[in-house]
């Protein structure tokens, strides 16, 4: 069986707010190491990679892996029962037809608990290499939302050049055009602002903006967020999470006819 | 009033064998041997020398039961049962003073139930039907050809008639009887007197009259209910839905006959409307009047036509009372004859009324029929196609529905991007 203690509910209510609007029905798959979400849009064209280790959670308890197939629009009707600081434990039998989740608040004088149908799905797991991005760029997670955002509204979608004078987000719509350049930053008062650009050798990719939109809401999780990117290979954005737990987007790159 | 019997026969000389089996069996309770007792209800104005006699049946010459009664007449039984879904038996007591008189003791003994629900009720009958086979022999037996009828003595016609096990022989040996019965031929035959003897030869006109008659009488007097529902009601009745047109022609045309006044009394009276016609029939009658005379269009016609005026329902009264008694009581070759003579030209009554009247139902029913048949089949066929499309329809919106409510609204939205010149994430990494 399972049974997960996290301390705070607020972060699984944060990545199931994050990737609801990427994906509709996802397994969690539950092993001793931890409990792992890996799933594509209908597109086939992002893809979503959760891992919550163990040792994020007090306790944590698996006997044997588990698939928790939820639909994630479900699983966020319950979560929204939870105050962001209560404590969040789910248990699940080992060949569960239910996933239960049970929110105590702080204060410990109140119980809520609520089982949730689970169900059958059909996902094909990829395997994600590992690969050295010819650009990683480090930035607040606030800077990139905004930046999305405010380009989201000019265009469909947007190039991201790397170079060594920093990150140049522009993008060209029916009204205009427009740009943002990031150059690398350093504050030792407030380290969550800063700008780290590590790069191998430029780059220049073209993505979709309402993706990039759709993955910024996990902008709560994290102050900091980690774009890579390198020629011909997906975008990895990746949003830290407790530990070594994180939340990972990946993205199809624009090819050919952009612009 | 009817005396009721519980045994066969009492007067009759194997009464007397009955009685005995029946009082034995009710002292030693041996299983009943011979036929179980029969509850018969006999006139009262039947002498105690009246006999039951076994007589050719008119119809169909099989031997069969009558009570002759010196005085009175011959009766025919009538069966009274119920019917086989509701069985009922007689609980019969002999415990009348006569019967215990015969029976002393034993009277309490001799109740018993009888397992069939049977009454034979003996009603009158008129001789002549006895008789007839035997006067229209020659015709029965020579087809078609209209045959070379001879006088014959009374004794020659009715040795005629089937021999076995018939009593008829002597029954004539009443008076009574015979007077009676040559009486009745004589109503219906050419008579000649030779010498002392009459000689009589049937004449199917006087025959005729004398059906004629009878199935007036009857007809009069009314058909039982449920004849009456089955072979008058059943065959005037006008299919359902121009009913209702011919109510609505009915509204329509009313203001008609108010204008045409005069032709339309002439032609009520034309059609010799009874008067014990209801008001609703009387406006119907003078609608049919009033768009006759103004011809127009077929159908209000047709349409009017459809009540079934009192003197229709009259011809047909007397038509099924006529038939029933030539299905009952005559040859059926006499019969047939009788028939064609009866509802003919040449009839002792005009039936064109009530042939008009079916031939326009007949033509209305199939037209009904044919309209219904389509109206039927289009619709159904359209039925069925729309409900099936309907439930398809209803199956995918409930689906879409289920759908739409499991995927969040950035889920949707999602689906609108272009995703052109973006390769499927597949692409870049392996399955595992």
């Amino acid at each position: 069986m399972l049974e997960a203690r996290l301390e705070q509910a607020s972060i699984l209510k944060k990545v199931v707010d994050a990737i609801k609007d990427l994906v509709q029905d996802c397994n969690f798959d539950c092993n001793d190491s931890g409990i792992a979400l890996q799933a594509m849009d209908n597109s086939h064209v992002a893809l979503v990679s959760m891992m919550l280790k163990a040792e994020g959670f007090s306790p944590y308890r698996c006997d044997r892996n588990i698939a928790l197939g939820v639909n994630l629009t479900s699983l966020t009707k319950v979560l929204r029962a939870a105050q962001g600081d209560d404590i969040l434990t789910i248990k699940a039998e080992d060949a569960p037809d239910v996933m239960n989740l049970l929110f105590e608040s702080s204060g410990e004088d109140r119980i809520s608990e609520y089982d949730l149908k689970l169900m059958d799905i059909d996902q094909e797991h990829l395997g994600i290499p590992e690969t050295e991005y010819a650009a990683t760029i480090t930035m607040p997670s606030n800077e990139f939302r905004r930046i999305c955002t405010d380009l989201a509204a000019m265009s469909e979608s947007v190039g991201i050049e790397a170079s060594k004078d920093g990150v140049k987000f522009s993008c060209n719509g029916d009204i205009g055009n427009g740009s943002v350049t990031l150059r690398s930053h350093t504050s030792i008062d407030k380290p969550e602002n800063n700008v780290d650009i590590e790069l191998t050798e430029p780059v220049s990719l073209t993505f979709s903006l309402k993706y990039l939109v759709n993955f910024c809401k996990a902008a709560a999780l994290s102050n900091q967020v980690k774009i890579c990117l390198s020629s011909e290979v997906p975008l990895l954005v990746e949003y830290n999470l407790s530990g070594s737990s994180y939340l990972r987007f990946y993205l199809a790159p624009k090819i050919g006819d952009d612009e | 009033m009817a005396r009721t019997r519980s045994t066969k026969p009492s007067t009759a000389a194997p009464a007397a064998d009955a009685d005995s089996s029946r009082s034995k069996s009710a002292i030693t309770l041996v299983p009943h041997s011979g036929e179980p007792p029969k509850v018969f209800i006999l006139p009262s104005k039947a002498t105690p020398e009246a006999r039951i006699v076994t007589l050719p049946n008119p119809r169909n010459s099989q031997p069969s039961r009558y009570l002759a009664c010196p005085d009175t007449g011959i009766y025919e039984f009538k069966r009274i049962a119920a019917p086989k879904s509701e069985p009922r038996s007689w609980l019969i007591e002999a415990s009348t003073d006569s019967d215990q008189a015969k029976t002393g003791d034993n009277a309490s003994a001799s109740s018993q139930v009888t397992m069939g629900s049977e009454l034979f009720v003996a009603t009158a009958l008129d001789p002549l039907f006895l008789v007839l086979p035997a006067l229209a022999d020659a015709k029965a037996s020579k087809g078609s050809e209209k045959p070379k009828r001879l006088f014959l003595s009374s004794d020659d016609h009715l040795d005629k008639l089937p021999q076995e096990s018939s009593h008829l022989s002597e029954i004539l040996r009443w008076d009574t009887t015979r007077r009676l019965i040559e009486s009745r031929m004589s109503a219906v035959c050419d008579t000649v007197d030779a010498g002392d003897e009459s000689m009589f030869r049937l004449n199917e006109d006087k025959l005729l009259e004398v059906i004629y008659q009878k199935a007036k009488r009857m007809s009069k007097s009314g058909l039982p209910p449920s004849m009456e529902d089955k072979f008058v009601n059943k065959v005037l009745e006008a299919p359902l839905m121009h009913r209702v047109v011919r109510t609505e022609s009915q509204v329509t045309s009313n203001p008609n006959s108010g204008t045409s006044t005069p032709q339309a009394d002439s032609a009520t009276s034309q059609s010799t409307v009874s008067s014990t016609e209801t008001d609703a029939s009387s406006v119907s009658q003078t609608s049919t009047a009033a768009t006759s005379v103004a011809g127009e269009q077929a159908d209000e016609t047709i349409a009017s036509a459809l009540q079934a005026s009192p003197e229709t329902v009259e011809l047909q009264k007397l038509k099924t009372a006529f038939e029933f008694i030539c299905a009952s009581y005559i040859p059926s070759g006499l019969a047939d004859t009788l028939k064609q003579s009866f509802t003919g030209t040449g009839g002792p009554v005009d039936f064109s009324p009530l042939n008009d009247y079916l031939a326009s139902l007949e033509k209305l029913r199939s037209e009904t029929m044919a309209v219904r048949a389509q109206d039927y089949s289009r619709k159904r066929n359209m039925d069925e196609e729309e409900d099936e499309a309907r439930m398809e329809k209803k199956r995918k919106m409930e689906e879409e529905k289920k759908k739409k409510a499991s995927e969040s609204r950035g889920v949707r939205e999602l689906k609108k991007v272009n995703t052109s010149g973006m390769k499927k994430l597949s692409h870049f990494f392996q399955k595992k």
